[in-house]
């Protein structure tokens, strides 16, 4: 990379002038002495009554090993993003990092906050830069992505997919990443043509019931997937993004409503 | 004319002279140190003045704007190089301006072939409490001196810059409300900008407040807010003077 003038507000091409830009090394082919890759699943998210959910359970595996079921793979990024990871957390959280610094710079610095579009960009930019170590079968990240556009009056929250090269598309009504995604999916699309209500129709409580309900759906179908345990106090990661900005519903929050 | 030591003294004399006669037309910004959090004030014909340069911190100046927009930059650059590369609670006022700016203006204040910097700032980094609260006066020469808690200004003279200081210290020690504390800065700056002394008896309240209010018509009120309790952790806002109430 070239270590020019960086470009105004950009945080990454600062960063590069210092030499301290995040990179992709090429790893050697991997050998049977690899340690296992640490994976974080199940994530997705819907919009409801008030703007967008994100939801993603708690868990982290390393092959057949639970890591930990205490990991917040829904991260708010800024008032106006929040990005929820799935695949290697080591790479994720840097990308995740990336962002946060980025978008308050890019704020700060130019007394402006960074549109929408380019928010959606700035992750693909970063998928793209980990193409070395997605194509070597290691640090694979498949996020999801949801930001407030205030392009449009009254400002709206929208849902963004990403494939692991770094092509983004947008969700109309939900999208979902990780090993648990199959099954949330489908419930999803069948709620969406048959439920009533709709997800999109759901108040607060029957939003995070709901969500609540697809994971503990997707653990009984995949080991990666942490599920709810109220024995345990194992609950979801869920935020909301409205227009005015992110909401975290607690512990306490989603025990209630699940035993409403 | 620069190989002779003396000559070169010479120079930046003249030069000290020649940036605090370009300074003359600037008007002071003031900052306090209250209960709830920091306020930064200044009063502008539509340059800014006031900013938010990261999460506790923030800057108010006077001056060339595109000075003030070079220093900006540069403290803004550092800071979240300095969160990138530690962690946002490594970020501290006494680096960034003792490492960092406090060293590039004296360079370039001594380079005397190169344009000076026509700037006069404050910057402000917010405690967990009101005496932890830290300011810096930074000079065009690249000194500075400190403060925790109380009232600090930033003006061209430097005498009138120390009586309202402490006429300001004096005053704002009963104030713990926002709307009450901006009133007195601004009391304190049409002062200033009045080029009236702090060491005679001072007018009324009442008249000063009428006097600020006349001195600031058709002119822009610019607000910095440091919130000691936020949940976010950038605690920067920039409220209006009339969502303050003034």
């Amino acid at each position: 990379m070239s270590h020019s003038k960086p470009i105004a507000g950009d945080f990454l091409s600062l960063l590069a002038e210092h030499r301290l830009e995040p990179t992709a090394p090429v790893a050697p082919a991997a050998s049977a002495g690899a340690p296992v890759q640490t994976q974080a699943t199940t994530v997705f998210g819907f919009h409801w009554a008030e703007g967008v959910l994100m939801a993603g359970d708690r868990r982290a595996t390393a092959g057949n090993v639970i890591v930990t079921d205490r990991v917040e793979k829904i991260i708010e990024i800024d008032p106006t993003s929040v990005l929820a990871i799935a695949g290697v957390p080591a790479t994720a959280f840097e990308m995740a990092r990336v962002l946060q610094t980025s978008f308050e710079y890019y704020r700060r610095s130019q007394l402006q906050p960074l549109s929408l579009p380019a928010r959606v960009r700035a992750l693909a930019r970063l998928l793209r830069e980990n193409l070395p170590m997605t194509m070597q079968g290691i640090g694979i990240v498949v996020p999801l992505f949801a930001g407030v556009d205030h392009a449009v009056t009254p400002a709206e929250p929208r849902i963004y997919f990403y494939d692991p090269l770094g092509a983004q598309f947008q969700a109309v009504g939900y999208a979902a990443s990780g090993s648990g995604s199959g099954t949330i999916r489908s419930v999803l699309s069948f709620q969406e043509r048959y439920g009533q209500p709709r997800p999109s129709q759901m108040g607060l409580r029957d939003a995070v019931r709901f969500a609540s309900r697809l994971l503990a759906t997707a653990s009984e179908f995949d080991s990666a997937t942490g599920g709810i345990n109220p024995a345990t106090e194992t609950y979801a990661t869920i935020k909301l993004l409205k227009a005015s900005g992110v909401e975290t519903i607690t512990d306490a929050q989603q025990k209630e409503f699940l035993h409403d | 004319m620069t190989e002779e030591p003396y000559r070169w003294l010479e120079a930046v004399a003249n030069r000290r002279e020649y940036v605090r006669e370009q300074l003359k037309g600037g008007t002071p910004v003031l900052g306090a140190s209250l209960p709830e959090g920091i306020l930064l004030l200044g009063v502008g014909g539509g340059q800014s003045k006031v900013f938010e340069l990261f999460d506790r911190h923030a800057l108010a100046g006077l001056g060339h704007p595109a000075d003030i927009e070079r220093i900006r930059q540069a403290a803004i650059d550092a800071a979240h190089v300095e969160a990138f590369t530690r962690a946002p609670e490594d970020v501290s006022l006494r680096r960034l301006v003792g490492f960092g700016l406090g060293p590039q203006l004296k360079t370039n204040f001594e380079q005397i072939f190169s344009a000076p910097f026509l700037v006069e700032l404050l910057l402000a980094e917010l405690g967990p409490e009101p005496g932890r609260d830290l300011f810096f006066r930074l000079h065009f020469d690249g000194s500075y001196q400190t403060q925790f808690g109380g009232a600090v200004v930033a003006a061209i003279d430097a005498e009138a810059e120390a009586g309202a200081r402490k006429w300001l210290g004096e005053m704002i020690q009963t104030k713990t409300d926002r709307k009450e504390a901006a009133d007195l800065l601004l009391q304190a700056w049409w002062r200033l900008s009045e080029n009236k002394p702090f060491t005679e008896r001072l007018p009324e309240e009442e008249a000063r407040r009428a006097g600020w209010r006349e001195a600031a018509k058709g002119k822009e009120i610019e607000i910095g807010w440091l919130a000691r309790r936020s949940s976010r952790p950038a605690r920067y806002q920039a409220p209006t003077a009339a969502e303050l109430g003034l």
